[in-house]
């Protein structure tokens, strides 16, 4: 039944869609969860923050113009003006929380690939349930049962010690907190939001390159904006940077509700060590009952010498059997 | 109790089929130039395959949306092919930055009916898109966006047809455009329509169009929503303007 119960596990948890889903999302988020990579988006954040600062500073009175008649003659630079403090703040947030689960991420990673997680509890229970059928017919057969029992305690040891082999009492945990941590990033919405973000930092550098900058310079000759000359050289390798992370994430959203639904990961090496202990428990008893006797026959069903003599056999009560 | 329905609906049919074999010998009485006709219309009626070259006219918009030539077009997620909202992109030409114009490429446009592939490497250093058979590539978001139609979908591997726009007689184009790729910022983009599954997701449209057989002149217009990637959501609003050159 034990056996049975853990072929049944990955199809009532929907693990063999779902474990794939996990996979592929660790597959695709593995580039981006390395210090260097996130490191890189951190001091992307700071170069943009350094041009916004520079052209807030300096553009109006280089122009010519009052803030508010920059923000009129320029409302995609006046909208990424006045969203890119709440932008940078969401963006350094949701990096910092990236770059702090990088040991997580690489734990989960070490742990064996997801979509074989299914199979870890389907062949163990098909080979202890057809252990446990063999017993059975043996049994049947008059046999003794004590060699399918001793098949079904290494297996049942196998499940035990399977979550140690693997660290999964170290590694599960920390998967299973990065998966909390990523909840608020990984939703339909908030992807879209990053969209958008993407989109008005790319407004707002394209219309500092095409357009205000070239009126400041024309309009007071030769002007450094270091800053903005910096970001607007970058952009296109920024741009190179930040789109396929955008697109990872819309594309996991999906991959992270799947893995969202298994079970808690903390609990995963449980479901091996508790069947594994109560498998080796029971195959150890029955192994104890079921010793071969010397003529090779069960214990149980083993005539002793004593019986085949015809003397009567005391039960530990001091009765006579 | 059910005879006296049966007998009705019997003579019913009678008549009825009385009435349909009276017109057909009246019918069939007639000149055999109605027929003649009839087959005219009938093959006017199926759409025409076009061979040759949608020729590419750029975009005429530095004032603000184009008044003519052909342009491309982004929608924002959630919006409509009429009202948008679009996004703008600085690096257009355009006057109005929601409109990005495009200028003929090598072959002159599109061609009907065959692949014009991207190239095996297609993308540069800095990740602009290269093709530049269709159109020139062209710069949104500091990145060029390259189109090409290629067999297999470069983001899925799928087999896909060659473009293939038909006529019909009052001019009207339709048809489908599934190869349609656009390469840019390292990453593959299916614009064309249906998608290469066959799906039209959100606001994909298939290509509609004019066609005026005597000037060449046509319009094709088509949307396709992006599935996937950092745009995903987002659909782009194709408008393709110019003359047609057959081969």
């Amino acid at each position: 039944m034990l056996g049975l119960g853990l072929v049944a596990a990955p199809f009532a948890f929907r693990m063999f869609s779902r474990a794939p889903a996990g996979g592929e999302m660790i597959d695709q988020f593995r580039p981006y969860m390395t210090t260097a990579k996130i490191g890189g988006f951190q001091r992307d954040m700071a170069e943009i923050d350094r041009a916004a600062t520079e052209a807030r500073a300096e553009l109006p009175a280089r122009l010519g113009l009052t803030p508010a008649q920059v923000a009129a003659q320029y409302p995609t630079y006046a909208d990424f003006d006045r969203r890119w403090p709440a932008i940078n703040a969401d963006m350094t947030d949701m990096l910092a929380t990236m770059r702090a689960d990088i040991p997580k991420f690489e734990a989960v990673d070490a742990l064996p690939p997801f979509p074989l997680f299914p199979w870890f509890f389907v062949v163990p229970g098909a080979l202890i349930a057809a252990a446990s059928a063999w017993g059975l017919v043996r049994v049947r057969g008059k046999r003794s049962r004590f060699p399918a029992a001793i098949a079904v305690g290494v297996l049942g040891l196998g499940l035990i010690a399977a979550p140690a082999v693997f660290q999964m009492f170290t590694r599960a945990p920390l998967g299973g907190q990065m998966i909390d941590d990523f909840k608020p990033l990984m939703t339909r919405t908030r992807v879209e939001r990053i969209q958008g973000y993407f989109l008005v930092i790319g407004s707002g550098e394209g219309t500092l390159r095409t357009a205000i900058v070239p009126a400041a310079t024309a309009r007071a000759g030769t002007t450094a904006f270091p800053a903005i000359a910096r970001f607007s050289a970058d952009f296109p390798a920024i741009s190179n940077r930040m789109a396929p992370m955008i697109g990872a994430m819309s594309d996991n959203v999906d991959n992270y509700d799947a893995v969202k639904a298994l079970p808690p990961f903390p609990l995963f090496p449980w479901f091996f060590v508790i069947p594994g202990v109560l498998v080796a428990g029971l195959a150890l008893v029955a192994a104890r009952r079921d010793r071969p006797g010397p003529t090779g026959t069960t214990r149980e069903t083993a005539p002793t010498a004593s019986a085949a003599a015809g003397t009567p056999i005391p039960t530990p009560s001091g009765g006579i059997s | 109790m059910r005879h006296p329905h049966r007998t009705a609906r019997l003579a019913l049919a009678l008549v009825a089929c009385t009435v349909i074999v009276a017109a057909c010998g009246s019918s069939s009485s007639k000149s055999s130039g109605t027929s003649t006709t009839a087959a005219k219309k009938a093959a006017a009626a199926t759409p025409a395959k076009l061979v040759g070259t949608f020729g590419i006219t750029a975009a005429d918009c530095t004032a603000g949306a184009p008044t003519a030539g052909s342009y491309f077009r982004m929608v924002q997620s959630g919006g409509t092919l009429a009202a948008g909202p679009f996004v703008a992109n600085a690096d257009s030409p355009c006057g109005d930055k929601t409109y990005t114009g495009v200028t003929p490429g090598t072959d002159g446009g599109l061609e009907n009916g065959k692949f014009q592939p991207q190239p095996a490497d297609p993308f540069d250093a800095t990740k602009n898109g290269v093709a530049a058979a269709i159109t020139q590539p062209s710069k949104f978001y500091a990145v060029g966006f390259a189109l090409s139609t290629n067999p297999k979908d470069p983001a899925t591997g799928a087999a896909l047809q060659p473009p293939q726009i038909t006529v019909d007689a009052s001019g009207k184009l339709s048809g489908q455009i599934s190869a349609l790729n656009v390469a840019w910022n390292g990453q593959q983009f299916s614009q064309g329509s249906p998608k290469p599954d066959g799906s039209r997701p959100g606001i994909t449209a298939d290509p509609t169009g004019t066609y005026d057989a005597k000037t060449g002149k046509y319009t094709l217009e088509w949307a396709s929503q992006v599935v996937g990637g950092p745009f995903n959501g987002f659909t782009g609003s194709w408008h393709l303007e110019g003359t047609f050159t057959k081969s």
